[in-house]
């Protein structure tokens, strides 16, 4: 028969062993890496835009590793786990599926460049409640009532409301004259077509603008001759361009100088990316790009000096663009949710997205680094970059800017 | 018809015209060794990258070994190209499509047709995938001043201005001057002789003397040289990687068998057909119709003409 004596001090002896021991059984539950994914085109005909991102994401986690990784899970390091999304929506919906079976303790991911990937690939993660940040500015990404899709760039409707009616300000401060006409050649693909509804649904006419020329094209195309016809016939004062294929972006300025309405002469107001990238240089002359603006949802800032020159003497990049930028910040974003998640559970790495509020936003222009009840980066910036000298110098907002920007002199 | 309407009806003639004599080049590669040989090569786009590539490194050399920049350089290199791929495609077809191949596609199902489907297909994702990790997926385009330059025309005291791009319209010229030497070398020259007996009856080629295994490699080599030169000229407007291939594979499929299987010029104007309804279909449909207006022409002409322009009856599509 045991005696309440006996009882008791086993109790508190198994009591006893058991608070020595739970430490480290906590311990043990931590994970000693936690699993991050880059879903990215890393082939195909949009494999540089998913090579800079990955080039961010390895930057990002070097960095969260060396200054002792997540530390609510013990100092578990991120591990990128990168995925080839390909050059279509049904590669980049494979690429998503064999992701979420095969790699199940990922915990969160970074994607998908192209909107229309992106949109396909949230289809995806959705189902599998894994939270998805996203530089892809197409409005509808974060327009489906989806709970684990965040958009950190500004979407393709808010960016053009922002940025026409300060490159309005700028053509009429340095040309005395206020545009008047503008023709849009857009590729179909889903953030250029977003960056365009507002415009013809309302905005241009409310900004004065008369929209003389609007064409869209399936990229890539294979002769400009047909879209810059329009373009000349029309003489128009602005031309809004918005390719997201730098071949298409080469063909289009290059037929612009052929047909006498290059270098300035009509000036060039792109959407996007693809006219910035340094790969353009490879396939165009300096001379063509100067002057011409883009409008960007992220791109290297003022402020920034340290990360870019480690970009560039580490991966040879001439400078820092949205995609490496940008998913440098998703990192950094996925590191703190993980640390106010205090597990590595992809539901409450969601959870804690959602009611994540880090203040100014570090890695993004303008906002907060906190996501509304749709996804969105609340308060979501833009940048507009113009070429000067054969870079591409980040001229607005302001306070980011790191070169003054100046209109192309028209003939 | 005002003249704004003459002018872009003109410029999208010229555009259709230039564009399609690189097509029609192209088609001819092709047309060596499927309308001919009735080899199935879904590698032939990326032997077409593999020519960009080759031309891009050899006008490179050209520059900085030679010092030669003038802004004919780039089309010397482009030439040079196809020696350099004839060898590439000569032994690849001796190492891997003999094998499902000529006198070897008796034995196999489909007269080789299934196999040889499979192994081109392997052989192009492995050509791509290598030229990702040996190129780099960076874009690139052999670069010259003529791509953004144009001769222009004035006509109707004016009121109309053509141009003309200087690249493409250089391009043009090669394209038609290669395929006029390929047709008098095949139609005029012994080996012309020796690889039209092999393709048209194997047999009876081989009694009469002729080496048709060695026949069916020229043939091959041919093809992937000339579509390798057309990629060359190519890539003097157009920006490449190593995925580019893909995008023409269709193209040349959609010319060969629009001109006639087994006919090198129909497969020039079938290319040129596709250039051209490419260009004037935009004076119509809206742009991001263009490829579409493509395959729409091309089923009517399959459906009306099912042997394609010069095709023999018997060899209807």
């Amino acid at each position: 028969m045991t005696s309440r004596y006996d009882l008791t001090r086993r109790t508190l002896l198994g009591t006893a062993a058991a608070s020595m021991a739970l430490p480290g059984i906590v311990r043990a539950q931590n994970p000693t890496e936690v699993k991050v994914a880059l879903l990215v085109p890393i082939s195909g005909m949009y494999s540089r835009f998913g090579t800079v991102m990955r080039m961010g994401a390895e930057m990002a986690l070097d960095h969260i590793n060396a200054e002792g990784g997540v530390r609510s899970l013990g100092g578990a390091k991120l591990k990128l786990v990168v995925l080839d999304c390909g050059d279509t929506t049904e590669k980049a919906k494979n690429a998503a599926q064999r992701m979420v079976a095969q790699e199940p303790d990922i915990v969160a991911a970074s994607g998908s460049y192209l909107s229309s990937f992106t949109l396909a690939v949230t289809e995806v993660t959705e189902r599998a409640q894994l939270p998805v940040l996203t530089l892809s500015y197409s409005d509808l990404i974060t327009a489906r009532g989806f709970k684990y899709v965040f958009q950190t760039s500004a979407t393709a409707a808010s960016q053009a409301e922002q940025a026409l009616p300060e490159i309005l300000k700028l053509a009429e401060t340095a040309s005395g004259r206020k545009p008047q006409t503008v023709a849009i050649v857009t590729d179909n693909t889903g953030a250029s077509v977003a960056s365009v509804k507002p415009m013809r649904e309302g905005l241009l006419q409310r900004l004065g603008l008369k929209l003389v020329v609007d064409e869209t094209f399936t990229p890539p195309i294979a002769d400009a001759t047909p879209l810059i016809q329009k373009v000349r016939a029309a003489r128009p004062d602005l031309f809004f361009f918005l390719p997201t294929v730098i071949s298409d972006a080469k063909l289009v300025l290059e037929k612009m100088n052929e047909f006498g309405m290059g270098q300035g002469k009509v000036p060039t107001i792109s959407f996007g990316i693809a006219i910035a990238m340094p790969d353009i240089l490879n396939t165009v002359s300096a001379d063509l790009l100067q002057g011409v603006l883009t409008c960007v949802g992220n791109w290297g800032v003022k402020g920034q000096e340290k990360l870019i020159a480690e970009l560039k003497s580490r991966y040879n990049e001439p400078w820092m663009d949205q995609n490496a930028i940008s998913t440098y910040g998703d990192m950094w974003i996925i590191k703190e949710a993980l640390e106010k998640a205090g597990k590595a559970d992809r539901v409450a790495v969601a959870d804690a997205l959602r009611n994540l509020d880090l203040g100014p936003s570090k890695y993004y222009p303008g906002g907060l680094t906190k996501f509304d009840a749709m996804g969105r980066r609340v308060g979501a910036g833009l940048t507009v970059v113009q070429w000067q000298n054969g870079v591409p110098y980040t001229v607005f907002p302001t306070e980011l800017a790191t070169a003054k920007p100046f209109w192309p002199k028209s003939s | 018809m005002s003249a704004q309407l003459i002018e872009n009806m003109l410029q999208a003639l010229v555009a259709g015209l230039l564009v399609g004599a690189i097509y029609g080049l192209m088609c001819v590669g092709l047309a060596l060794i499927f309308g001919i040989m009735r080899v199935i090569n879904f590698a032939q786009g990326d032997f077409m990258m593999l020519g960009m590539y080759a031309a891009f490194y050899l006008v490179l050399g050209l520059a900085t070994q030679l010092g030669l920049t003038g802004g004919i350089t780039p089309y010397i290199g482009i030439l040079l190209t196809g020696p350099f791929l004839f060898v590439v495609g000569y032994a690849i077809h001796g190492f891997l499509i003999s094998q499902v191949s000529g006198t070897r596609s008796a034995r196999l199902e489909g007269e080789g047709h299934y196999a040889q489907l499979i192994l081109t297909l392997g052989i192009a994702l492995v050509i791509q995938n290598g030229a990702l990790i040996a190129f780099g997926s960076q874009l690139i385009s052999i670069r010259t001043p003529l791509s953004a330059s144009a001769w222009t025309i004035p006509l109707l005291d004016g009121d109309v201005m053509l141009f003309v791009n200087k690249a493409r319209g250089v391009a043009a010229l090669i394209s038609v001057a290669t395929i006029v030497a390929l047709t008098v070398l095949i139609g005029r020259s012994r080996l012309g002789k020796a690889l039209r007996a092999s393709a048209d009856n194997p047999d009876a080629a081989t009694f009469m003397g002729i080496d048709v295994a060695r026949a069916h490699r020229v043939a091959f080599g041919l093809g992937v040289a000339v579509t390798a030169i057309a990629g060359g000229l190519l890539a003097t407007n157009l920006p490449f990687h190593p995925f580019v291939g893909i995008d023409y594979v269709i193209v040349m499929y959609a010319g060969v068998v629009l001109g006639g299987m087994g006919s090198i010029g129909g497969a020039f104007w079938g290319g040129m057909t596709i250039g051209l309804v490419q260009q004037l279909s935009t004076l119509i449909l809206p742009t991001q119709l263009q490829n579409t207006a493509i395959f729409v022409v091309f089923l009517l002409i399959v459906f009306f003409r099912p042997q394609g322009f010069f095709g023999r009856v018997a060899e209807r599509t």
